[in-house]
């Protein structure tokens, strides 16, 4: 996004989104890896696949789905694409480790067919590809199968049914865990994981703003078709964009110590409230947001709103410091959006924040950093004046000043 | 405490700290006179005032203690500043508690102490006190009172309604405090029950020891 050519037409929202704008993955990465992704989904499904019978289907979960990747911070760092490849296939048919060596079979031979210089790697729960170093990077392939039978009976069984979750049960998926006892055996006992589900529930959170960008961006194309969901951005995935790079950036030095992004990305998503305006929407999730950690019988819960039966603050009871790192960066990130949202004109954006988004994409936008211009005296008494008549509209002032001696304090 | 306080502050007073010290929590720095509904104003802050803050832990009901300490309000009481000790005197404190509807910390700081360094700033300006002013001392301390106990029903004599309010339970064989000489419960006694729920007993105990006895003419 462009600014305006006059700085002093600036506004809070505009550099804001100039700012996110430019953290978010380059358009044409964003369209490498959705080529890429449909490759691996075209490989598994192709004529002689050992996985043609099952439906193999390949789609993004995570930051990619929900529109809120955000570039690494560093030029060395790639960027982490999670991938589902959903197959249609019952527990019957699959122990996990059959499963999941199933796909990995299949992607195995991906790689040799593609020449890809780096071997396949196996995690804990997913098939890792590595690209080449120019790519900038790798792709976590999470096998799995629809389970939305098994989810629905967990939460029966837990109290959770059917609560706010509804329809987002249908798109439950049973996954794998290699670390698991059962990993080995025929079992109707495998974890479970709803991430469609809860891009879902996302979703649902900014759709005032989601269908208010999208006609308007038909409006602006005249465009017939429907535009797709990824080609506009809501303040609220503005928001975790920046809230995300700023979290990043206040845990460089100890990455594995940060807030993880499903905790600031669901509990700002719970704080949203539509707003229209960036600046107002950060506003309202920085001032808001821990109102939705809960505490259940003195356990710290940040519950999965598409599945309540996790917890995704469960690490935070056995590693306390990591709760205390929650708070510590909410605490930075209200100080230092608010020292320029509340505190800074619009074209002047303080140091701390310039130093947490990273200086160099600061002052690609803005220039490098502009002195802290003063308005004068009398635009600033227009300005008071304004705000007199703002709280007189709003019904009048509060309070009235006065004046007493010194004994006249008491109590 | 604290975290009411810096819950308060972190977002929309960015230059403000508070710390907590044995009885009070103390905030401390650039107050930033602003628009008070939070909007990003993209000309910035319209002012800025050095402050101190003493928040007593028993807020509401004890009244913090704001000082401007950069030395830009002259310490007199025309300009709402007390001579003695440098307070300033945002508001008349009883007042402000039983009229408003919300007296979390970071009400008063967006209520009180916002409409007060406006006008600050517009009376160093030129101009006058956007919203009025209290007489000084007692005169003003109970023409708020006054303003206070009004709205449900009139009230003649301020001392002898906070008496009554004083009581758990408004009694109705007592003079209503209307000054229309008929008891209460023959007067406005479901009005002084409205009274009584808005301003508790604490509160009108608290009015009333401030208030002290009236003062015989000489």
């Amino acid at each position: 996004m462009r600014l305006k050519e006059a700085i002093e037409q600036w506004t809070h929202d505009e550099v804001l989104e100039a700012a996110a704008d430019a953290l978010d993955i380059p358009p044409s990465l964003y369209e490498e890896a959705k080529v890429r992704y449909r490759s691996i989904g075209n490989w598994l499904d192709r004529e002689n696949s050992s996985l043609t019978g099952y439906d193999p289907r390949i789609s993004p979960q995570g930051s990619f789905l929900l529109g809120t990747v955000i570039r690494p911070l560093t030029e060395a760092d790639e960027y982490d694409i999670d991938l589902v490849c959903r197959l249609e296939a019952t527990k019957q048919a699959f122990s996990q480790k059959e499963l999941k060596d199933a796909v990995g079979t299949e992607l195995k031979l991906y790689v040799k067919a593609n020449n890809m210089n780096n071997p396949l790697e196996e995690g804990r729960r997913c098939w890792i590809l590595n690209y080449a170093n120019s790519a900038r990077f790798h792709m976590d392939v999470l096998p799995a199968l629809p389970d939305a039978a098994t989810y629905r009976r967990k939460l029966i069984e837990a109290g959770s049914w059917p609560g706010t979750i509804g329809d987002l049960v249908d798109s439950a998926l049973a996954i794998t865990d290699n670390t698991l006892p059962k990993y080995e055996t025929r079992t109707d006992d495998w974890p479970v994981s709803n991430p469609f589900g809860y891009a879902e529930w996302f979703r649902s959170r900014m759709a005032g703003q989601l269908d208010r960008l999208l006609t308007e961006r038909q409006r602006l194309t005249a465009s017939v078709d429907p535009i797709p969901h990824d080609q506009v951005k809501t303040p609220l995935q503005r928001a975790v964009q920046l809230l995300k790079r700023h979290r990043d950036s206040m845990f460089a030095d100890a990455p594995e110590d940060k807030p993880i992004s499903i905790i600031i990305t669901t509990l700002a998503a719970r704080a949203y409230q539509n707003e229209h305006s960036l600046s107002a929407a950060l506003r309202t999730l920085l001032t808001n947001m821990d109102k939705f950690i809960e505490n259940r019988n003195g356990v710290t819960w940040v519950v999965n709103p598409a599945n309540p039966m996790e917890n995704f603050a469960d690490k935070w009871k056995e590693a306390p410091q990591r709760q205390k790192n929650f708070n510590a960066w909410l605490e930075q990130a209200n100080r230092d959006f608010g020292a320029y949202i509340s505190g800074s004109a619009a074209r002047s954006v303080p140091d701390i924040l310039r130093k947490r988004l990273g200086e160099s994409l600061v002052s690609s936008l803005l220039g490098v950093a502009a002195p802290a211009v003063r308005t004068n005296t009398g635009s600033n008494l227009a300005r008071a004046h304004a705000e007199v008549k703002v709280i007189n509209e709003q019904g009048g002032a509060k309070s009235k000043p006065w004046a007493m001696r010194n004994d006249a304090r008491k109590g | 405490m604290l975290k009411s306080v810096e819950s308060a502050l972190g977002f929309t007073q960015p230059q403000l700290v508070a710390e907590l010290r044995d009885q009070h929590v103390q905030v401390k720095g650039t107050y930033l006179l602003k628009r008070a509904d939070g909007r990003a104003d993209s000309d910035g802050p319209i002012s800025e005032y050095k402050i101190e803050i003493f928040v007593p832990v028993g807020y509401p009901r004890a009244e913090p203690r704001l000082y401007e300490v950069g030395g830009r309000i002259p310490r007199q009481p025309d300009r709402h500043v007390n001579v003695g000790d440098g307070s300033c005197c945002v508001t008349v404190w009883e007042n402000w508690l039983a009229c408003a509807q919300d007296t979390s910390f970071s009400a008063y700081m967006s209520g009180p102490v916002h409409e007060y360094f406006l006008g600050q700033f517009i009376v160093e300006n030129g101009g006058q006190w956007p919203f009025g002013e209290r007489a000084h001392y007692l005169e003003g301390m109970e023409e708020a009172y006054a303003d206070a106990l009004k709205g449900e029903m009139p009230i003649q004599d301020v001392r002898y309604a906070l008496r009554l309010l004083t009581r758990e339970w408004p009694k109705g064989h007592w003079l209503c405090p209307c000054g229309s000489g008929l008891k209460v419960r023959q007067c406005h006694r479901d009005e002084l029950m409205n009274l009584h729920n808005r301003i508790h007993p604490w509160l009108a105990r608290q009015m009333q020891h401030r208030l002290g006895p009236k003062k015989q003419p000489k």
